[in-house]
């Protein structure tokens, strides 16, 4: 199992006690926040405008005060700017290394759940190879293999993602085929490719997008996670693993340094559990 | 009460159950031939399916080593910075066999990992066998100590927000999906700040007793008790309502005793299933744990390794921790069909 | 994880420190200062090292600097170093060269056995060279700093007779390199695992046990009689035992130095040394590294540094100082020579190296560099003004890399786009080796002048088997050359340091580097911990005088 599957898991079963279709709390502030961070990801200069790589030598090491709400660092970055400015560094790369893990997982899913029982057998053995890997390890093998760095972390985190979806996605396809509208098709003398552009993948893309909301963010951890190792982003790039690395040398000194990046990380990946569970459940309900 | 078990545990089960593969046909034989007959060729089948997946891992993991740009040979002595002569080159391509065919070596390397001959490592001047097992120890501890926390907390945290109204279940549910979006990194440094730093109650480095084995525990338990205890409390709820609670509350046992005896059996079900999963996910923990308190482990170990590109014990952590990972898939599943007669029918 | 009280406790102490940080800067406390009674015996000392976890325990292997920090503990040298930079002696009880400077006798002492009870003399000295010059042993420091020695012979049991190829006026300054150490012949005789795993020599401890990725546990050698000649007692050491952790993080090295889980640690971080200055319980052991600067090197072999305008205008546009002050907090000075301010014959010219952006502007207009791109870099024939910058984040502690960060950004003012990589080690050499860089920063440590031959004598532009080579400036300059090959067989003192001095100037005035400050090597200890001091050949600590008063 990976931990995409028990994220999905936990998103199936909280539809089942949230049968409430109005807005919560929770909702709202995810919501609010998940603006925020597009925000920054877009137009990070809206909401910061200051350099997030101009230096500052004299005014380092500033706790959080008037002028640098999240303090300076080692050499007198502001700290919100670099957070602000780094969630595109983030978001990106969640949004690849998902795309990575959802693009292969779709591919192996596909196979798995189309071409029938060899190809099935042959790709589910495959998958459990690759389930013996589990948590970091396969990004590990990967890093120790093509060199740390912040693209091939990215593409470690998507491949170690890749058979969480694949499952996922096989367990889909074989659901939806198996529903009395794509009987009806195959009675109907379509094809099976046809039924699958046209009736099973429609019927599959919804619960998709709530696997990428949910895997987002646990790409962000695991990419974080990678730089904080230091094999992934490097300083002084603003990404906020690679912050947080930057910023636990200096832990007794200056803790803002490494909280507020955390602290991000840790909102961002709250906001695509929260968006991506709230989104199942509308789903299930629309 | 058997939808949560399937929503979490399995996800999305189709018509034909993954993992059955070959002997789904013998597993269906009338029951005349008695369990002995149904049970064995199933368990050679699951221990012939984990042997391949071995052997398909160390496949994977040599020729993905083979990708490594560089002499293998340099490697071993101590990488481009070292002053290695050409003899000494030599003389560790014979020694390590690279000056085989790829193809030689790889049978080679089967056949030493076959009788349980890891290789050497280039950088730490030992075998890799000796050295993984000695490291194999303080992983496992860590590992067990975070796994029954993290089971303690959430059964806790489980317990007191379904009896506590609404509120406290709003409150319980976030501090879950906080907790459980926690990264380790962040929450050993943070729990360090508090309690070596601030407080001053704690060590912030493995001392060999217990006080040095708090900070390290509660960073891998709490994050898990966030995944735990939302599995439990949704299935502890589902429980409340089922009719064999229904029924015990009508034969006059105390609430605390239809809780605890009955519910929570119950409930902890689908989260036993979940234990392969949260094993990987310690041993991803201890990577970055280990690392942060200083404590000798296995994730230790395999960081060690990956940044110095010691690929003999990066081949060595990772067999390990794949035996010990299918190990613990076919336990669970053992586990979930003792507690669960429903599964044996399959 | 907020934590209002703890927040705001932690803001405050914060603020406070940096300010009292400012005030105190510049002022190290050297320890034992203070008055102590009479020098306890027993008790067990925790060392915390931020170094890499070495590999072998015998530094004949390889040859590196964790490797000479903890084999100071057990194994002892022909020879050492006093703090005047004179050799004195240690195994060995005097010297002697011929005339032609091509043999050299050592008289050793007498009176020496090895822990495994082994017999010191002039055998067990000719094995031990016989070691460090077998491939086999795959050394490197010590096989390097040997290459002048072609042999040696056991005059007496006590006088071994090195000989030479040609005149190497540093042979007793390698020599006097833990990496070339002495080791009893019987446990040579071992295999190279079960040497690695506990090498023996005659030192004041005894290593006991390794346990990998954790600590190496060494106790006392009751029946020690060697100290070297500067040492401030004499016997067995105070410890019993010493616990040698491996913290790699220096965050938790800190704490666990300030919960006193351990006793000391190394490779202190400087807002951490700033911290303890102003603790009772913590106290500072400062001591630069021997050999060559930390200082950034300009690759002269290849565009755009091989052009010495290019290579002024860019130490000029490069705000150094700024940088070490608001980094270091004070606790290191900044450096205006190639070598390391404890070597006696170091040459500094700070002239060469003041920050003045406007003359380095000009500098790159008579190069040719005179237009500008829309980023603000400068540009000659269509070629940006770009300077590749490989950093070793092994290499380079944190500090250190917001210096190369900080230089990038006043760089860039002038026109220059430094391009920094942090990379680990491998790709760091590999970078190196294919010549893919226009500056980088390698500290390299020996004892001795002689370390300018091996930096920027043109032999060393040639690379080894590996792809790696020690020039990293790619000097080629005849004069130099021939100044450093003359100093490394003049026997005479005076005329010795005058050739070294002579060939500093000419690599200060090349513009080939730009120094930083001298290798750091900060110390943080528990105030309870008495005589701790470096041995001042390559600073490594000595516990033998150490005693915890407790």
């Amino acid at each position: 199992m990976s931990d995409l599957e028990v994220q999905a898991g936990l998103a199936a079963q909280s539809r089942q006690s949230g049968p409430s279709r109005r807005l919560g709390v929770a909702e709202t502030a995810a919501g609010v926040l998940a603006l925020f961070l597009l925000v920054s990801a877009v137009v990070p200069q809206l909401l910061a405008p200051g350099d997030p790589l101009a230096i500052d030598p004299l005014s380092a090491f500033q706790p959080p005060n008037l002028a640098h709400g999240f303090g300076t660092d080692e050499s007198g970055r502001d700290i919100y700017s670099r957070v602000v400015h780094g969630t595109q560094y983030s978001l990106v790369i969640g949004a690849v290394a998902t795309a990575i893990g959802l693009g292969l997982g779709i591919l192996l899913g596909t196979l798995a759940g189309m071409l029938g029982r060899v190809v099935d057998f042959t790709v589910n053995r495959f998958l459990e190879v690759l389930f013996a890997f589990p948590g970091l390890l396969l990004a590990l093998l990967f890093i120790v293999i093509f060199g740390p760095g912040v693209v091939t972390a990215t593409i470690a985190v998507g491949l170690s993602t890749a058979p969480g979806y694949a499952r996922i996605i096989r367990a889909q396809l074989i659901t939806v085929r198996s529903q009395a509208f794509v009987e009806a098709a195959t009675v109907l003398g379509r094809t099976r490719w046809q039924i699958l552009l046209r009736h099973i993948l429609p019927n599959t893309l919804a619960p998709l997008f709530v696997l990428a909301t949910l895997g987002v963010g646990q790409a962000i951890v695991w990419a974080a996670t990678l730089s904080y190792l230091g094999l992934g982003a490097e300083p002084p790039t603003s990404e906020w693993g690679a912050m947080l690395s930057a910023g636990r040398t200096y832990i007794t000194s200056a803790w803002w340094m490494s909280f507020f990046p955390g602290l991000f990380i840790v909102l961002t990946a709250v906001t695509a559990t929260v968006l991506g569970r709230s989104i199942d459940r509308r789903m299930r309900h629309a | 009460m058997a939808e949560p078990v399937a929503a979490a545990g399995h996800p999305g089960p189709g018509p034909d159950l993954p993992d059955q593969g070959t002997v789904s046909a013998l597993a269906r034989r009338p029951a005349a031939l008695g369990i002995f007959a149904r049970v064995f060729p199933r368990l050679a089948a699951r221990l012939a399916g984990a042997v391949f997946v071995l052997w398909m891992v160390a496949t994977i993991t040599f020729f993905a080593v083979r990708l490594i740009p560089g002499d293998p040979a340099q490697a071993v002595l101590g990488g481009p910075g070292s002053q290695a002569s050409p003899e000494a080159l030599a003389a560790v391509s014979a020694q390590y066999g690279f000056d085989q065919p790829v193809i030689v070596q790889y049978f080679a390397q089967l056949g030493r990992l076959a009788t349980g001959d890891l290789g050497r490592s280039y950088a730490l001047n030992m075998d890799v066998g000796p050295l993984v097992l000695s490291q194999l120890g303080g992983t496992l501890l860590l590992a067990v100590l975070a796994l029954a926390l993290a089971w303690l907390l959430a059964l806790a945290l489980a317990t007191w927000s379904t009896r506590g109204g609404k509120v406290a279940a709003r409150v319980g549910s976030s501090l879950e999906i906080v907790a459980a979006a926690l990264p380790h990194f962040w929450l050993a440094t943070s729990l360090i700040v508090v309690f070596s730093i601030g407080l001053g109650v704690l060590p912030p480095i493995s001392t060999g007793d217990v006080a040095g084995l708090v900070l390290p525990v509660l960073t891998l338990a709490v994050p898990l008790a966030g995944f735990l205890g939302q599995i439990m409390r949704e299935s502890l709820l589902v429980a409340l309502e089922s009719p064999f609670v229904l029924s015990a509350r009508a034969r006059g046992e105390s609430e605390r005793g239809v809780r605890w005896v009955h519910a929570l059996r119950h409930a902890s079900l689908p989260a036993i299933s979940l234990s392969g999963w949260a094993f990987g996910s310690l041993i991803s923990g201890a990577v970055v744990v280990e690392t942060i308190f200083a404590r000798p482990g296995l994730g230790r170990t395999l960081l060690n390794a990956v940044t110095l590109r010691d690929v003999p014990v990066v081949i060595g952590v990772v067999m390990i921790v794949a035996v010990a990972y299918i190990s613990m898939t076919l336990l669970t599943d053992a586990a979930s069909r003792l507690v669960d007669p429903r599964l044996r029918l399959t | 994880m907020p934590h209002p009280a703890r927040t705001r406790r932690l803001l405050a102490a914060g603020a406070g420190l940096i300010t009292l940080g400012l005030l105190v800067a510049g002022c190290t406390s050297t320890g034992s200062n203070k008055s102590v009674g009479e020098p306890k015996s027993g008790g067990t000392l925790t060392y915390a090292s931020g170094d890499a976890e070495p590999s072998c325990l015998d530094p004949h292997v390889g040859g590196n600097f964790p490797q000479a920090l903890i084999s100071a503990q057990y194994l002892e040298s022909l020879v050492s170093r006093d703090n005047t930079g004179q050799i004195i002696p240690w195994l060995a009880e005097s010297w002697e060269p011929s005339a032609d400077g091509l043999t050299w006798d050592f008289t050793l002492r007498d009176d020496v056995t090895f822990t495994d009870g082994t017999v010191f003399d002039a055998s067990a000295v000719q094995a031990n060279i016989a070691h460090l010059q077998d491939p086999t042993t795959l050394s490197s420091t010590g096989y390097l700093a040997l290459g002048k020695v072609t042999g040696t012979e056991a005059v007496s049991p006590t006088v071994v007779r090195f000989t030479l190829s040609e005149p190497d006026s540093a042979l007793l300054e390698s020599l006097s390199q833990p990496w070339l150490a002495i080791q009893s012949p019987t446990a040579l005789e071992r295999s190279q695992d079960e040497n690695c795993a506990a090498p023996v020599g005659t030192g004041p401890f005894i290593v006991e046990s390794w346990v990998k990725q954790n600590a190496v546990t060494l106790v006392r050698n009751d029946d020690y009689v060697s100290p070297p000649a500067d040492a401030d007692h004499s016997g067995p050491a105070y410890l019993d035992t010493v616990i040698w952790r491996f913290i790699p993080d220096s965050a938790s090295r800190y704490a666990a130095l300030q919960s006193g889980e351990v006793d000391v640690i190394d490779n202190a971080q400087p807002d951490t040394i700033v911290q303890a200055e102003q603790s009772d319980s913590i106290k500072e052991l400062d001591s630069p590294r021997p050999g060559s600067s930390n200082r950034i090197e300009l690759n002269s072999g290849q565009a755009p540094f091989d052009d010495v305008r290019v290579r002024e205008a860019f130490i000029r546009s490069a705000n150094v100082d700024d940088a070490v002050s608001s980094l270091f907090q004070g606790t290191a000075t900044r450096s205006y020579s190639a070598l390391s301010s404890v070597e006696p014959t170091a040459v500094s010219n700070a002239a060469l190296f003041a920050y003045d952006p406007a003359a380095a502007g000009t500098l790159l207009d008579e190069a040719g560099w005179d237009e500008m791109d829309d980023d603000g870099y400068r540009v000659k024939d269509g070629v940006r003004l770009t300077v590749e910058f490989p950093v070793s984040t092994n290499q380079s502690i944190p500090a250190e890399q917001s210096v190369f960060e900080q230089i990038q950004a006043t760089a860039k003012a002038t026109g220059f786009e430094v391009k920094l990589s942090p990379m680990d080690l491998s790709s760091w050499y590999a970078a190196l080796a294919s010549n893919a860089y226009d500056a980088v920063s390698a500290p390299y440590t020996k004892v001795g002048p002689d370390v300018l031959r091996i930096l920027y004598h043109s032999d060393s532009i040639v690379p080894a088997p590996s792809g790696y080579f020690a020039n990293l400036a790619q000097v080629n300059d005849p004069a130099i050359d021939e100044l450093l090959t003359t100093a490394a067989s003049t026997a005479d003192a005076a005329e010795r340091a005058s050739l070294y001095s002579d060939a500093q100037d000419r690599i200060l005035e090349g513009f080939y580097v730009l120094p930083l400050y001298d290798q750091q090597n900060h110390f943080l200890l528990r105030s309870d911990v008495i005589g701790l001091r470096t041995l001042p050949t390559v600073a490594v600590p000595t516990l033998y005088d150490a005693w915890l008063n407790r």
